[in-house]
């Protein structure tokens, strides 16, 4: 089933996971207030089967939920949508999960229980913007075609026209037109751009 | 270093006329080319330099030249008077080593024969033998000081002067420090009253080997120490130093009498040879059973730790669970009742009232739990730079509770959110906990306590977290180890810092303790 992605213009969509569902519950009510569109699980396998049909903007877990471990949900969801901005929220916080959970996990923010809700608004926020320019790159991106793509890819390496055509056995003049195709696709002005849009 | 202080003044006058009595004492004991076979005064000066430290040294060696000079003008005859002096200050500078010398190794605390009170029995028996070592030097190059004239004379000289101060410290050292101790308080008395079947089997015991040993002597066998020495090892060993001393005491009451006055030397001096062998090996044997007991209770107080230790452990376990029980329904309480309190705040009535208190407290509950968390996790990491004002809010948090509990108000004056340290958070926290704690404690039972001060102050590379109260005059029975102050600095200087405690004669005890800042710009 394709993932569908939550749409740029609507609010933000965030999914709550605890397997406290009172209190999954709580922080999908206090987000809603806050201007999120929030739904809270209390199973994570729930979470991911449901997911492809109802993509999100930024996922809230626990991190101890029963058998779950909060990080290997991560990577199940991550495998499921690059694009989702995951914070953690834990009542055993500890060095070397907070760490982990930026570094290999993605993480957008660790927060300990009871929850500092001014803390986790702002950490959602950035957490939103990122998914959403995130989304909006590989959107741009994904309609270049695989030549196009592969020009891309030359281009922000730093390499001219002559020696993409050397590299890909194509002529000056089919490299100039995959060019102007990948700007204009892109939305791009300058190799500037490009180098901003590939990071 | 040199410089005595105050008090040291009226211990130097008792030592000036104790050294004349002793001194003038010993006389009765002498002999050609040594003053004495029996000399107490050397038992008096080791006593002073024990108990007062090394640092009196070339002050005690003024008094002796003093009183020497004073005495018995005589010594400045037939010699330069600076030969004179070095002979009357040298045994007192190799005592004042001896001394310094044991303590040093003493509080490095790696050998097993160093544990107390062996150090005392070991300084008793090397200073002598340090002593006569650096008479060698003079002996042998200028014999005729002295007025001996052969190498055997040396020889029999230098053996007198030791044994006369063997028998010396041994005998007199030890319970002038038994008194002094006493009259000061500091005595701790850790064997118990002897028991009848101890006192029987030492009279027993040192009642034969003095038998056996007359025994040996009517058959002709001259004087043999060893019967008596066996028998003072064996009370040594199995009753330790006050037993050894006791025992010894009657053995020198014996021989000594005997020895005084007129008798020949080499007669007088084989015997208090024996009767050194019989003081040293029944004194070390004493000192050496002691030190055992002494080690086994350090033992028996480092497992009543280790099972502290234990529970410790357990009712953290216990207390992080419970923290973590408490933190889930707390978030939803948290959130819950900000919201209420949000929906409720236009009203103005009871319900919006009650609703702005229960978001208040649970909000305060909410803190309690994450800073509780933080203090029972697990002390790691690197340290960090730690605002001085976050630590000391850490503590407040905790040691209030407790503070109110105990009826003793903490005060705790703002501090400046510019200082910070480098530290392990959790670590500083309990080094200061243990501090207040303490406080607390100490001011706890008046009527009326005295408030506990918890303050910073800070100079350009300095931060000082002052502990102040008041001791109170009748102190509540402590339940915990005594070992909050020892954590605390073992703490504070893992940290660079120091630790230090004065007690001000207005019976304030003010605890510093001091951080070198961080930059923080």
């Amino acid at each position: 089933m394709p993932l569908r992605s939550p749409d740029p213009l609507a609010p933000a969509t965030v999914h709550v996971l605890d397997d406290d569902a009172d209190l999954g519950a709580a922080v999908a009510r206090m987000l809603t207030r806050q201007g999120f569109v929030a739904k809270a699980f209390d199973d994570p396998a729930a979470l991911l089967a449901a997911y492809p049909g109802q993509a999100a903007h930024a996922v809230v877990t626990d991190v101890m939920m029963g058998e779950w471990h909060g990080f290997d949900f991560a990577e199940r969801l991550r495998a499921l949508d690059a694009h989702v901005a995951i914070l953690f929220m834990t009542a055993w916080p500890n060095t070397a999960h907070a760490v982990d959970s930026v570094r290999l996990h993605g993480g957008v923010d660790y927060l300990d229980k009871p929850i500092d809700e001014a803390r986790l608004c702002a950490s959602l926020r950035d957490g939103v913007a990122w998914s959403t320019a995130s989304r909006a790159t590989a959107r741009r991106l994904g309609e270049l075609s695989p030549r196009e793509r592969q020009v891309f890819d030359l281009m922000v390496q730093g390499h001219g026209n002559k020696a993409m055509a050397g590299l890909l056995g194509l002529s000056p003049k089919t490299i100039e037109d995959h060019r102007a195709a990948v700007f204009h696709k892109t939305q791009t002005q300058s190799v500037a751009q490009l180098i901003a849009l590939s990071r | 270093m040199f410089r005595p202080r105050r008090q040291d003044w009226l211990a130097l006058a008792f030592y000036a006329v104790g050294f004349a009595v002793l001194h003038r004492l010993a006389a009765y004991w002498g002999g050609s080319g040594f003053y004495s076979l029996w000399f107490p005064a050397a038992g008096l000066r080791l006593a002073l330099l024990w108990r007062l430290g090394p640092r009196l040294t070339p002050a005690i060696a003024l008094v002796e030249i003093a009183v020497d000079v004073i005495l018995t003008p005589a010594v400045l005859e037939g010699m330069p008077w600076t030969v004179a002096i070095w002979g009357i200050a040298r045994p007192v500078l190799a005592y004042g080593a001896t001394v310094a010398a044991i303590g040093w190794l003493a509080e490095r605390r790696g050998a097993a024969l160093l544990t107390a009170p062996m150090p005392l029995g070991l300084a008793l028996v090397l200073a002598p033998l340090a002593a006569v070592l650096s008479a060698v030097p003079q002996a042998l190059t200028s014999p005729e000081l002295t007025g001996v004239s052969s190498p055997r004379e040396v020889i029999v000289s230098l053996a007198a002067f030791a044994v006369g101060d063997l028998l010396g410290t041994l005998f007199i050292a030890p319970p002038l420090l038994w008194i002094a101790d006493a009259v000061s308080g500091r005595a701790r008395w850790r064997w118990p009253l002897p028991s009848l079947l101890a006192a029987v089997e030492t009279a027993g015991v040192l009642g034969l080997g003095i038998g056996l040993a007359r025994l040996l002597d009517q058959a002709g066998l001259g004087m043999q120490p060893a019967p008596v020495l066996v028998a003072v090892a064996w009370i040594g060993l199995r009753f330790g130093r006050a037993a050894a001393w006791g025992a010894l005491l009657v053995v020198v009451l014996r021989v000594l009498p005997d020895t005084a006055g007129a008798m020949d030397t080499p007669e007088r001096l084989q015997r208090h040879l024996a009767l050194a062998t019989i003081v040293v090996t029944g004194y070390l044997a004493g000192s050496f059973a002691d030190a055992q007991a002494t080690a086994r209770a350090m033992l028996e107080r480092r497992d009543r730790l280790l099972f502290q230790a234990e529970r410790l452990k357990t009712l953290r376990a216990m207390s992080v669970a419970v923290i973590h029980e408490v933190s889930q329904p707390l978030s939803t309480l948290a959130i819950e009742a900000r919201h209420l309190h949000q929906l409720t705040a236009g009203r103005g009535d009871e319900i919006a009232d009650g609703a702005a208190l229960i978001d208040r407290k649970a909000e305060h509950l909410a803190t309690l739990i994450r800073r509780l968390r933080r203090f029972g996790g697990h002390a790691e990491g690197a340290p960090q730079p730690l605002a001085l004002t976050a630590l000391v809010d850490m503590v407040a948090t905790l040691a209030q509770a407790e503070a109110r509990e105990a009826g003793v108000a903490l005060v705790i004056a703002p501090v400046d959110p510019a200082w910070q340290v480098m530290a392990q958070e959790v670590e500083l926290a309990q080094a200061v906990m243990n501090l207040v704690r303490n406080a607390v404690q100490a001011a706890q039972g008046d009527a009326d306590p005295h408030p506990v001060t918890l303050d910073v102050t800070a100079d350009e590379t300095q931060a000082v977290i002052h502990v102040i109260n008041r001791a109170s005059a009748r102190p509540v029975a402590r339940d915990g180890m005594g070992i909050g102050t020892h954590v605390a600095r073992a703490i504070v200087e893992a940290h660079g810092g120091t630790l230090t405690r004065m007690h001000g004669p207005d019976g304030m005890v003010h605890a510093a303790l001091s951080l070198p800042l961080i930059e923080t710009r």
